[in-house]
Parts: C-alpha cells; structure tokens; sequence
C-alpha cells in the first residue's frame, strides 16, 4: 500500500506486516489510524495480538513489512520531542522495583520537559500509594495505579493504556475512569486501550477498533454500531435479497442448518427497518463475540 | 443538580449511552420532575459523575436541544426548555411507556405467558418498586 502519511494522525499504522520468532503471523497487513482526541477501544480475543499491535504502534517492536508513524514520525526513529508526548500503561509492570515511588517518579520527571507534579502528587495522595517505600512491597494494584500516575504526569497527547485496570477492584476502576474522562479527554488527547472489562470500554471508547485474524477488522463509533447493526435470521438466499434490498453491509455470516444463516449487518445510517422484517439488536457483548 | 443522580446509565445494553440519556431526561421532564429554566449539569459534569466520554454527554444534550427539551442559555450551560412549565397530561407520559412495555409484550408472548400472569408479574413488580 502506497500513500503519503497522514500528518493529522497521532498514530497511522499501515501495511503492518509481523510474525512471532518461528511462530504464526499475528498482524498480516493491518491499517490502523488514530486521529487526534480519538478514544480508542480495541477488541480482541486472548492471543489475537493486541498487545503486540500497541507495542508496534508505540515503535517497540519492528514490523518486518509496513510502516508505523507517530505524529507523522517513523516510530521506530522518534526523536525525543515527540517521544515526550506519548504516555503508556504496559500490562506488565516495568517499574524499577528497588526505587521507591518517589525515586521512580523524580527519575522519570528528568526526562520529561512538561511534568504536573500537581497532579501527581493530588493522585499520589487519592490512589493511597505511599512514596517511601520500595515500588516491590506494592500490591499489584497499587504498582498499575503507579505506573498509570507515570504515564499521565507529562501530560501525553497519545495515551497507550494496555489492561491498565486489571489488578484494580470496581471503585479504583471508576475513580480511574473518571480521571481519564476528566484529565485526558478534556485536553483532547488520543487514548488507546485495550480491556476485557467490555463496561470499562463501552463507557469510555467512543470508539472501538476489533482486532481479528491480523487486522482491525471494523473500526466505528460504538453508538452508531449500537444504532445501526442487528441480526438478522433466515434462509441463504432470503438473507442474500434482504441485505441487497436493506443496502446493508454484512458483517459476519454464521451458517445455521437446513440452508439458513444468521447474518449480523450493519444498516445504512438513520434507515428504519422495514415492519415485518424481524432483526435482534445486539450490545457490545455480541459485537465482541461475534466480530472477534 | 446533582451530576452524580441526574441519570443513571446501564452497560451491556443494547441501547447507546446516548439515549440512555435522552430518554431519562425526556421522563424527567415529562413526570414534570425537571421544569423549565432548571439547569441541568454541564458536558463535563456529567461525563465525570457517568465516566463516560465527554461527545457521548454532548451528543445526546445537543439531540435533547433538537428535539424541545432543552434550550442553551448564554454561555454554554443548558437549562430545561421554556416550554415544559409543569408535568405532561398522564396519557402523554403513559404513551412513554409503550417502547417498553411493547418490548415487554413481545418477550411474553415467546415465553408463552398467559395476559394474566404478565399483568400479575407487572403489578408485582410496581409494588415492589414503591419507595
């Protein structure tokens, strides 16, 4: 694929191509963009290569075909500028655990030309994580609580969140949220990030990405998934006339017996179904299930 | 108006947040609950009581905008629409109720439930449900 990179993007990944060491493919010619103040979810079952897709993205990993950029930079040869702007929450913790809290965050802030340390401290205080003691005698959730504290004091306008809340319990998943909602989408930055708490998402992710067989397979607003996709029942060649007379776009065939399919669909925007026509609405769970 | 009671949202519907939102408000201001000139709480507000996305909040207020219910005063703050002085007559607020119960009706009659036996399970439910 061949085109000029988008310098509205936070992040354009195009023809990605990547295998593991002797292993299958995981990203087989993935096109993926970001724009900025986008709130991304992405979707995708355990193995499907989401974490290998943000390290890619974030230029930690080098596609073997493809390109990846990063506020119009090649990701894999940011310079410092633009790598001061980006903010990531790994799903293994890689903070150093003989530093205290304190040292860890004073050692980042070196690096960093823009730093609230308001706000880290504010969080720091709310989030209960004592700055004196070795990062090791942390809980789990406390250290994901400190490792999302490092990523959002510079403020990033890309913000690259892999199962940031996976060790937290229901509340400190909500206090995270509204963090997020209140602090880094009120700046308009770019949020990436990947959950199997579907809630977490659905409330959030204005949009949702589902990563399937090495590509984003569907990327759309979820309201609009929500407004517009339905399931719909019936023989092959009745499903066959019915999208063409919808101007529906099928999304995912699921052959049942007897010649008939259960087809999920996505309607032309703000058409009504016809009456007669019967159709199930789906949530994100469907989609989930059925796109991933 | 308290952000964190104005609407409450469920997730794992097959409903958007959105309308969660626009329909809630509507029967608020229907039930005459929320009447003219009330201000309701700001995008932001409500984004961060609901941790939802800030367009998700601005999307439905602007719909509601649209649709009568709401009207923007100077500034960006929204109040209830000049229109809505007092609770709508009971036959228009019943008729909000018919999504749901035609909703309702459908998914009994595939369990095969008798009238009766929805009706009893319906008057059950609004019993129960009396503060």
């Amino acid at each position: 694929m061949s085109h000029f990179p988008n310098p509205d993007c936070a992040a354009e990944l195009t023809g990605v191509q990547l295998h593991y060491p002797k292993g299958p493919a995981v990203l087989q010619g993935l096109d993926w963009q970001l724009r900025p103040g986008q709130v991304v979810g992405l979707l995708g079952r355990n193995g499907a290569g989401k974490t290998t897709l943000l390290e890619t993205l974030l230029g930690l990993r080098e596609p073997e075909a493809g390109r990846v950029r990063l506020f119009g930079q090649d990701a894999l040869k940011l310079d410092d500028a633009a790598r001061a702007r980006i903010g990531y929450v790994p799903q293994q913790s890689d903070l150093f655990e003989a530093f205290t809290p304190a040292q860890l965050l004073a050692y980042f802030r070196s690096f960093y030309p823009r730093w609230n340390q308001a706000k880290v401290d504010g969080l720091m205080s709310r989030w209960d994580i004592r700055a004196d003691q070795p990062i090791r005698k942390l809980s789990g959730g406390q250290k994901q609580r400190l490792s999302i504290i490092r990523a959002l004091a510079h403020e990033p306008d890309l913000l690259v969140l892999d199962e940031p809340v996976a060790s937290l319990d229901p509340a400190g998943r909500r206090d995270f949220l509204r963090e997020l909602v209140g602090q880094v989408m009120d700046r308009g930055a770019t949020v990436v990030f990947s959950t199997h708490i579907l809630s977490d998402l659905e409330r959030v992710a204005f949009n949702v990405a589902f990563l399937s067989q090495g590509r984003i397979a569907l990327q759309a607003p979820l309201d609009e998934l929500l407004d517009e996709v339905r399931a719909f029942t019936g023989s092959v060649t009745e499903m066959a006339a019915l999208m063409a007379r919808l101007g529906a776009e099928p999304l995912r065939r699921m052959p049942l017996e007897a010649g008939r399919e259960r087809v999920l669909a996505r309607l032309p925007a703000a058409t009504a179904l016809p009456a007669g026509v019967a159709a199930e609405r789906v949530n994100l769970d469907d989609l989930f299930s059925e796109l991933t | 108006m308290d952000p964190l009671h104005f609407v409450h949202i469920n997730t794992g519907s097959t409903e958007p947040i959105y309308r969660q939102v626009i329909e809630q408000v509507k029967r608020r201001v229907a039930a005459g609950q929320l009447k003219a000139g009330d201000a309701i709480p700001s995008v932001r507000e409500l984004a961060q009581a609901l941790a939802v996305h800030p367009m998700t909040v601005s999307k439905a207020y602007s719909l509601l905008e649209s649709d009568g219910v709401l009207e923007r005063r100077r500034g960006l703050s929204m109040v209830v629409a000049a229109q809505h002085q007092q609770a709508q007559p009971t036959a228009d607020r019943a008729e909000l109720l018919r999504p749901t119960l035609q909703k309702a009706a459908a998914e009994a009659r595939q369990l095969q439930l008798s009238k009766t036996q929805a009706l009893t399970l319906f008057k059950t439910i609004l019993d129960e449900n009396t503060p």
